[in-house]
């Protein structure tokens, strides 16, 4: 069986503006997600995370290299139809409501209307949005917008779930119950790949790392052969993305 | 089609929220208040003039409300950055045109439909009344223009930035309905080298006067023959068709990004 996400020695360059020259924003990114796994995604603002994410969805072309996702390339509806996606402040249409979102979010992906309101409630409820889903997007808060994104990204039952700074602008609790959604999903056998800041979350769930830094890679594996004795991932982190002499 | 359907419903969901219709509703209060107040050199009670301002400015207000629809449709997106979870979902570009320009066009054929019925209160009100048969004519070549300048707006924003294609969008079609029918008469007796140019635009032109039969409904010249009205909705039709499959083709190959790297 296919491995989710497959990345060979990708490489994404933006094409030269006005007064601007062309810029390499990601350079022989290789990494592999393996099924039923956590695999988290580091980096410093500006390392290319998104871009490379983008990248997988097809949003935007590589320059060279090989993408993978699911076994096909995400321009194909049917690998998208698999697919769950969470964006980076989840850009959502601020006048529908939690429930609006939800349905026509499904409905989108072919599921039936009795499904869908059988998944909406369920989805709403374990992201804590019960009480919220009659209410429209423009008065959820930062975390609220974030949990509801988490739960457009699950309606489809995807095998694939990618997330983009799931955790920013979650509260401890929110952060909690994100752990709980992930790690369960995990246990069904669903692949989930996401990038983060938050490197104690990423140390807790995660099976698989990847640090990329300037545009590449600078170290990725499982997440107890990356560090050191002793070791913490934040630590092991900075290590990787900081000079040497301004390390702490 | 389910698709195409949830994306149209989104654009109408949208509309309401933001009380879009508000505005159409003042519209509509200022039609029928400049319409139950004309009364220009004594004529007021001319049904006939009533009849010709009143679909005069339907006819302008749609205009302005098709363009003004269409063309913020898939720039908002990419503002609002929204684009990026809709085109994570299984939909084909096509599908995002599609729906987007159904939403559009209906929200703009009601809008006209609701500017038809408030002429047609003040005529009825002033003792007039409108031939049905010819209405319906009218109304439905007037949605089929409402669909081409819907999606010659979609179309050019798959190119131009918003503004532009607003812009844009008013010219041709202002040069659609105005310069086309005209260009043979320009023709006439112009150096050859420039009555070629005239009449390739006279074929290059999509012919929008087809579309407007105010005058036949003004001066109850009756119906057009039902052939004659089929082959103008073909025309109309054709014309839509092949504005939605320029802008496919144009959509289908744009790549998003943030405009920064993260």
């Amino acid at each position: 069986m296919n491995n989710p996400i497959e990345l060979e020695d990708l490489r994404v360059e933006f094409p030269a503006r006005r007064g601007h020259p062309p810029m390499v924003a990601l350079e022989r990114v290789t990494l592999t997600v393996q099924q039923g796994t956590i695999y988290g995604f580091l980096g410093p603002n500006g390392a290319g995370k998104t871009t490379t994410i983008h990248t997988l969805l097809g949003f935007m072309a590589p320059t060279a290299g090989r993408v993978s996702i699911l076994g096909g390339d995400a321009s194909q509806p049917a690998i998208r139809q698999r697919i769950g996606y969470l964006s980076e402040h989840p850009e959502l249409y601020p006048y529908l409501t939690g429930h609006e979102l939800l349905i026509n979010m499904g409905q989108l992906f072919g599921v039936g209307r009795t499904e869908l309101e059988r998944r909406a409630a369920a989805l709403l409820a374990r992201v804590g949005l019960a009480s919220a889903a009659q209410r429209r997007l423009a008065t959820y808060s930062r975390g609220m917008l974030q949990r509801i994104g988490l739960a457009q990204a699950l309606i489809n039952d995807p095998d694939l779930l990618i997330l983009d700074e799931p955790t920013s602008g979650l509260d401890p609790l929110g952060r909690m119950d994100f752990r709980k959604i992930i790690l369960g999903l995990r246990t069904a056998g669903k692949s989930i790949f996401f990038s983060s800041h938050e490197l104690s979350e990423v140390e807790r769930v995660c099976d698989h790392v990847a640090i990329l830094a300037a545009g590449r890679i600078v170290a990725a594996d499982k997440v107890e052969a990356l560090m050191a004795p002793g070791e913490s991932l934040e630590q092991f982190f900075l290590r990787m993305v900081m000079p040497q002499e301004v390390q702490p | 089609m389910i698709r195409l359907w949830v994306l149209a419903r989104m654009v109408w969901l949208d509309l309401f929220r933001r009380k879009d219709p508000y505005v159409l509703l003042m519209v509509l209060g200022a039609l029928l208040a400049a319409l139950l107040s004309f009364d220009i050199f004594g004529l007021g009670n001319l049904v006939r003039y009533l009849k010709d301002v009143g679909l005069l400015l339907t006819w302008l207000l749609a205009w302005v409300l098709a363009v003004q629809l269409a063309a913020r449709q898939l720039p908002q997106e990419e503002r609002r950055h929204t684009i990026f979870s809709l085109i994570a979902k299984p939909i084909t570009r096509a599908d995002l045109v599609l729906g987007k320009w159904l939403g559009a066009w209906l929200a703009a054929a009601a809008g006209t439909a609701l500017l038809y019925a408030a002429t047609w209160l003040v005529v009825l009100l002033r003792g007039g009344n409108f031939e049905l048969v010819t209405l319906m004519q009218v109304l439905l070549l007037h949605l089929c223009f409402l669909a081409f300048v819907t999606a010659l707006s979609i179309a050019l924003t798959t190119i131009l930035t918003q503004s532009a294609a607003m812009t844009m969008a008013y010219l041709l079609t202002g040069a659609g309905y105005f310069l086309a029918a005209r260009l043979p008469v320009m023709a006439t007796g112009a150096a050859p080298a420039k009555t070629n140019v005239l009449l390739v635009l006279y074929y290059a032109l999509p012919h929008l006067e087809l579309f407007d039969l105010r005058q036949r409904l003004v001066h109850d010249w009756g119906p057009i023959p039902a052939g004659v009205l089929l082959g103008i909705l073909g025309y109309g039709a054709l014309w839509t068709a092949g504005l939605l499959l320029l802008a496919w083709l144009a959509y289908r190959r744009t790549r998003f990004t943030r405009g920064e790297m993260t």
